[in-house]
C-alpha cells in the first residue's frame, strides 16, 4: 500500500507531548489542559480556548528518579510521566484535569504538585472523584465533580466559557473527530483493509494528543485519502486480532504485533478508539453536562467499574468487537503493575476463552515495549496458533 | 437481647450426610496416602532430634540457673525470664515452651489460657458437628487450633496489668471469632447446611465495617473473608500461601497485594464457605479490593451482591450525597434479600455504645501520649482495628471489656508501670501498612530493642461521635465513618492523610523513632517512598524502613524484617540489644 501522506508528520507529532500543533495553538492564545484517563470527559477539556492533551511520555528511557519517588513496583506509565514531568517535559501545560481513578496515577499527579513540576502561575491540578458504578446518584456525583472541580476552575482561573452553548460547540467538534475516526476504523472490518492497525494507532493518538481544531484538517484529508486508497492485492497479515486491556500509547507495541503477522483490527484499550471515538448524542433540551458525563460513564470499559453489569459489558464488548471485526483471536493485555487490569486480565482471559470460545493471548507488558524479544516470541506463537486453528477448520482453540 | 442472638445457634441443620461421607472417605484416603508415603525412619530421626534438643535446652537452662546469683534466681522466680529467643527452635511451628513470667504473672497467664480454652469449648459446643465437618472440608480451620499460640506470642514479655489488659482484649476478639466460626460452619452447605440460618446471614466483603448491620438486629453480618483469609494469616502467616500460589497459577501477576490476592485464591481453591442471603462487596479500601469482588461474584453466582462503593476523596463533602444514597441503597438491598426491616432504634443503641467505646479509645491515646504509655502492643492494635471495623458497637459485652481495661490502664498509669518492665528505651509510632501480627513485630521491638510502639497509623481513624438522633445526619455520619475505614488512610483521599499526617502525629506523640513499614506490593504507599524520605529528613524524623509483604513471607521473611532494625540500631543508634537472644533466631516455620 502507498504510504499515507501525513504518516511521518503524525509520527513526528507523537515524538513529544508539546508537539508542533500544541505549540502553535498556545502561541495563538489557547490553553493546554493535560489529562490521562477516559474517566475525564475529553470533550470538557475542549471548551472555549482550551484544548486537551492526553499525556504520554514518548521515547522514555531511564525512569530512575521517578522510581526513587514511586518505587519500582508501580505502574511504569505513571513513573514515566513523572520522570518526564521532573525533566520539565510538561511545563507547557496550563492545567491537568485529573481523576482519582487509580492510585498510581493519583500519586503521579500529587508528585507533580509537590515537586512543582509545572510552574505556570495559574497552573492547576484537579482531583475529580469518579464513581465505581452507574446509578442516578453516581451520575449526580460525576456531574457535581465535573462542575466543581473542572468547569468552575477553568472559569475562575482562565475565564473559560463553560456555558451550555460552549459545551454543545465542543461536542460538535468532538463528534466530527469521532465520525472521521469511526469511518476509518470501520474500514478494518474489510477482509483486506486499506489501513493498518499501526496507522490507525497513529491516527488515534494524534487525535488525542493534538488540539482538535488544528488536527481536524489533517484527519479530514487522511480520511479522504484512505477512502480511495488501494490495499495490496493480498493482505500481508496472517491473522486478525482485537487488542483489549489497559493503556497503550506505545506505537512500538502495535508495530511489534503487526510485524509478527497479526493485524490489530480493533483497539479496545485506553488511548484506543473503543471507547473514545463514539459520537456523543445530545438532546439540547436536557441537562447537557449530565448527558456528557453519562455518555462517558456508559461507554467506559475501565476495569475500575465494579458493578455486575459493567463487568459483563467488558466481556461482551470484547466478544462483540472480535465478531464485528472478524478477528481470529483476542490479545488481552495489561500494563505491568496495574492493579485494576492485573486482576481483570486473568479472569477475563479465561472467560473469553472458555465461555466465549475465543483464542486468547494474555500478556502483561512494560510501558515501552521497545523491541521486546519475549513479547515478539509470544506474538509469533499466537499467530501460528491462530493459523493452525484455521487450517484445522476452527476445531482447535489454542489459548495463550 | 443477648448478643449474638441465641436463636441463630439453635436453627436446624440440614447436614448433607452423603457429602460428609464422601468427604470423610477423601480425607481418610489422604491420611492413608500420607501414612503410606511417610518415611518413618525420618520421623524417628526427627523425634530423636527433638528429644536431643529438649535435653540440650533443659541442660542449658539448668546451667544458666546454676550460674545465677541468689538475687538473680529470686528475680527469675518473681519477675520471669529475660532471654526470650531461646523459646524458638529452628524449623518448629510452636515455641519450645511457654514463657515463664514470674510466679504471679504466670499464674495470671495460665488462668487466661484456661479461660480461653473454656470459652472456645463452650462456644463450639453450641453446634459442634458442623464445625468438625468444616475442619475436614477447609484446611484453614485447622490453623485456628493454634489460636493459643497467637495469644502467647502477642503477649510475650508482658507483665502485670499490661498482661491482663492484653488478655482481656484478645479474649474478646477470639470470642467473636469462635462465635462466627460456629455460625459460618453451621450455615455452610458443606457443614451444617442450615438454610434457615443462611437466610439470616449477610456476608460482608473483606474489611467492610459492621455498623450497617446494627440496624438489622435479627440478622448476622459476617466478614466473609476474615476467617478463611485475613485473620487466619495473622494467626498463621504460612496459611495463605496456597491461595496465593493458586491464583498466580491462574494468571494473576505476582506484584499484587497478598490480601486481595489471597481472597481471589481462596475462591480458586474453593476455600470460602457457600452460604448467606447476600454479599455486600466493597470498593474499599484499595484498587485491589475493588477487583477482588469480581472473583467472589464469579465463584458464587447465586449469591446476590451489592457493591458498596464510596467516594475516594473523603474529605470532600460535596460528594457526601452519593455516599449516603449508596448506604440507603445498600439497606434497601439487605431488606429485599432477607425480608428484615431496618431498625433505627437498634442502630442508634449500637452507635451510642460505639461512641462510648470511642471515648475510651481516646483516653488510651491520651495516656499513651504521656511519658508513661500503658496500653501498647499487638493485642491493643488488633483490638482497636477489630472494634472499629468488625464489632462497631454491636456487641454490648465489648463495652464491659473497655471499662475493665480502662480501670486497669488508669491504675497502671497511677503506678507509672511499664508494659515491658524496664525495657522502655525508645518511643515509636508505626506508619504505613502494618505487619505486626504476621511478624509479632511490635512485641519483638519492645523485647529486643526497647522500642515501644505507642500507636500505629491504622488506629488513628475516625473519632467523631456518630449522630444518634437525626436519621439523615446519622446516615451522613455512617458514610463519613465508612469512608475512613481501616487501610483507607493510605489508599484514598490524597497524600495529606498519610504523608503530611505523619509529621502532624509525630508532633503529638513525640516518638524518637518511626517504624516505617514498606509493604512492597502496596502501590498506594510505595508511590510515596521518596517523599517520605525527603520530608522525614527535613523534619528531622528517624524512619526505620522495614520491607514486608504481609501474609507472603517468601517475599520478605520475618528474619529479614528484624535484621533491618538490628542494622539500624547498631549502626545508626550505636546501641546494644536488651535481649541479645532475640537478635538472630529462626522462626520461618513458626506460627
Amino acid at each position: 500500500m502507498k504510504d499515507l501522506k501525513y504518516l511521518i508528520e503524525f509520527e513526528n507529532l507523537l515524538e513529544n507531548a508539546d508537539n508542533e500543533l500544541v505549540k502553535k495553538a498556545q502561541s495563538e492564545g489557547d490553553l493546554a489542559i493535560g489529562y490521562t484517563c477516559y474517566h475525564m470527559p475529553e470533550v470538557l477539556l475542549n471548551l472555549g480556548n482550551c484544548f486537551s492533551v492526553r499525556l504520554r511520555a514518548p521515547r522514555s528511557s531511564s525512569i530512575d528518579i521517578a522510581t526513587y519517588y514511586m518505587s519500582n513496583y508501580t505502574c511504569e506509565y505513571c513513573r514515566s510521566l513523572l520522570e518526564r514531568a521532573i525533566e520539565g517535559g510538561y511545563q507547557f501545560l496550563d492545567g491537568i484535569a485529573g481523576v482519582d481513578a487509580c492510585s498510581a496515577m493519583n500519586r503521579c499527579y500529587e508528585h507533580f504538585e509537590i515537586l512543582k513540576c509545572c510552574e505556570k502561575p495559574d497552573f492547576f491540578i484537579t482531583h475529580c472523584d469518579i464513581p465505581y458504578k452507574i446509578e442516578s446518584y453516581t451520575v449526580d456525583q460525576m456531574e457535581i465533580q465535573m462542575r466543581l472541580r473542572l468547569l468552575d476552575v477553568l472559569k475562575e482561573r482562565y475565564g473559560v466559557d463553560t456555558s451550555d452553548e460552549a459545551l454543545l460547540k465542543a461536542v460538535e467538534e468532538h463528534n466530527e473527530v469521532c465520525r472521521i475516526m469511526t469511518e476509518i476504523g470501520d474500514l478494518r472490518k474489510l477482509p483486506n483493509p486499506p489501513v493498518t492497525g499501526y496507522e490507525y494507532h497513529v491516527l488515534s493518538l494524534v487525535s488525542y494528543c493534538c488540539p482538535k481544531r488544528l488536527i481536524l484538517p489533517y484527519l479530514r484529508e487522511t480520511l479522504e485519502e484512505i477512502r480511495h486508497r488501494e490495499p495490496d492485492e493480498k493482505s500481508p497479515f496472517r491473522a486478525r486480532v482485537v487488542v483489549v486491556g489497559s493503556e497503550i500509547d506505545d506505537l512500538d507495541f502495535t508495530r511489534l504485533l503487526e510485524d509478527a503477522g497479526a493485524m490489530v483490527v480493533a483497539d479496545r484499550y485506553c488511548y484506543g478508539s473503543k471507547p473514545g471515538r463514539e459520537e456523543i448524542k445530545i438532546d439540547p433540551n436536557e441537562n447537557i453536562l449530565r448527558q456528557i458525563v453519562l455518555h462517558y460513564m456508559k461507554t467506559s470499559e475501565c476495569a475500575r467499574y465494579m458493578s455486575e453489569e459493567k463487568v459483563q459489558q467488558r466481556r461482551d464488548t470484547a466478544d462483540r468487537l472480535a465478531r464485528e471485526y472478524s478477528a481470529d483471536g483476542i490479545i488481552y493485555e495489561q500494563m505491568k503493575f496495574c492493579d485494576f487490569w492485573g486482576f481483570e486480565r486473568p479472569l477475563a482471559s479465561h472467560i473469553l476463552a472458555e465461555e466465549y470460545g475465543w483464542p486468547v493471548l494474555s500478556i502483561d507488558r512494560p510501558y515501552n515495549v521497545r523491541n521486546s524479544g519475549q513479547l515478539r516470541t509470544r506474538f509469533q506463537a499466537f499467530v501460528e496458533a491462530l493459523e493452525i486453528k484455521r487450517i484445522h477448520g476452527g476445531k482447535e482453540v489454542q489459548g495463550g | 437481647m443477648k448478643y449474638p442472638d441465641p436463636k441463630l445457634f439453635r436453627m436446624k441443620d440440614h447436614m448433607n450426610l452423603k457429602l460428609q461421607a464422601e468427604n470423610l472417605k477423601e480425607v481418610g484416603g489422604i491420611i492413608a496416602d500420607m501414612l503410606k508415603e511417610t518415611d518413618w525412619k525420618e520421623v524417628g530421626k526427627d523425634a530423636a532430634g527433638d528429644a536431643k534438643a529438649f535435653y540440650k535446652r533443659v541442660s542449658y537452662e539448668a546451667s544458666l540457673l546454676g550460674k545465677m546469683s541468689p538475687a538473680e534466681v529470686k528475680d527469675l522466680i518473681l519477675n520471669g525470664e529475660k532471654q526470650l529467643g531461646k523459646l524458638y527452635r529452628n524449623g518448629k511451628m510452636a515455641t519450645v515452651r511457654r514463657e515463664w513470667r514470674g510466679l504471679k504473672d504466670t499464674g495470671a497467664d495460665f488462668y487466661e489460657w484456661a479461660r480461653m480454652w473454656a470459652m472456645l469449648l463452650a462456644t463450639f459446643s453450641k453446634d459442634l458437628i458442623p464445625s468438625l465437618n468444616g475442619a475436614l472440608h477447609y484446611r484453614w480451620m485447622i490453623s485456628y487450633f493454634c489460636c493459643h499460640s497467637f495469644m502467647d506470642k502477642n503477649t510475650l514479655g508482658l507483665r502485670g496489668k499490661a498482661l491482663k489488659m492484653h488478655h482481656e482484649l484478645i479474649y474478646a476478639i477470639f470470642r467473636y471469632v469462635a462465635e462466627n466460626l460456629v455460625l459460618l460452619m453451621k450455615a455452610d452447605e458443606k457443614g451444617g447446611n442450615s438454610t434457615d440460618l443462611s437466610k439470616k446471614i449477610v456476608l460482608l466483603d473483606e474489611m467492610t465495617m459492621a455498623q450497617i448491620m446494627a440496624g438489622f438486629p435479627d440478622l448476622a453480618g459476617i466478614p466473609y473473608q476474615l476467617m478463611p483469609v485475613f485473620l487466619l494469616s495473622e494467626i498463621d502467616q504460612l496459611a495463605c500461601m496456597p491461595y496465593i500460589d493458586a491464583v498466580e497459577s491462574y494468571g494473576l501477576p505476582s506484584d499484587t497485594c497478598p490480601v486481595p490476592t489471597s481472597e481471589c485464591g481462596a475462591c480458586v481453591v474453593d476455600a470460602l464457605p457457600h452460604m448467606g442471603a447476600c454479599f455486600i462487596s466493597s470498593s474499599m479500601p484499595c484498587d485491589g479490593s475493588v477487583m477482588a469482588s469480581s472473583y467472589t461474584s464469579r465463584r458464587f453466582k447465586d449469591l446476590p451482591t451489592f457493591h458498596l462503593a464510596f467516594p475516594v476523596r473523603y474529605e470532600d463533602e460535596s460528594i457526601m450525597d452519593a455516599a449516603v444514597e449508596d448506604i440507603k441503597a445498600c439497606i434497601r438491598f439487605i431488606e429485599e434479600q432477607t425480608g428484615a426491616k431496618w431498625s433505627w432504634d437498634a442502630y442508634f443503641a449500637a452507635m451510642k455504645r460505639f461512641n462510648e467505646e470511642t471515648k475510651y479509645e481516646l483516653e488510651k491515646w491520651e495516656v499513651n501520649q504521656t511519658p508513661y504509655p500503658q496500653l501498647i502492643g499487638p493485642c491493643y492494635e488488633l483490638f482497636r482495628k477489630w472494634n472499629y471495623e468488625m464489632d462497631g458497637g454491636l456487641d454490648p459485652r465489648i463495652l464491659k471489656t473497655f471499662s475493665k481495661v480502662d480501670r486497669l490502664m488508669k491504675a497502671a498509669y497511677e503506678n507509672r508501670e511499664e508494659p515491658w518492665r524496664g525495657k522502655m528505651r525508645h518511643r515509636a509510632i508505626v506508619w504505613s501498612v502494618p505487619a505486626h501480627y504476621y511478624a509479632n513485630f511490635s512485641n519483638w521491638l519492645a523485647n529486643c530493642w526497647g522500642i515501644n510502639v505507642l500507636v500505629e497509623m491504622e488506629s488513628l481513624n475516625f473519632t467523631k461521635p456518630l449522630e444518634t438522633e437525626d436519621k439523615e445526619e446519622a446516615l451522613r455520619d455512617m458514610a463519613r465513618l465508612y469512608e475512613r475505614m481501616v487501610m483507607r488512610r493510605h489508599t484514598n483521599g490524597g497524600y495529606d492523610h498519610v504523608l503530611t499526617e505523619l509529621f502532624r502525629q509525630v508532633e503529638i506523640w513525640k516518638p524518637d523513632i518511626v517504624i516505617m513499614y514498606q509493604h512492597v506490593s502496596c502501590k498506594n504507599m510505595s508511590t510515596l517512598n521518596g517523599l517520605f524520605d525527603e520530608q522525614a529528613r527535613e523534619h528531622g524524623v528517624r524512619l526505620i524502613w522495614i520491607e514486608h509483604d504481609l501474609m507472603d513471607p517468601r517475599t520478605v521473611s520475618r528474619k529479614d524484617m528484624r535484621s533491618k532494625v538490628n542494622e539500624y540500631m547498631r549502626t545508626v543508634m550505636r546501641e546494644e540489644p536488651l535481649d541479645p537472644s532475640l537478635v538472630d533466631f529462626e522462626d520461618d516455620a513458626s506460627w
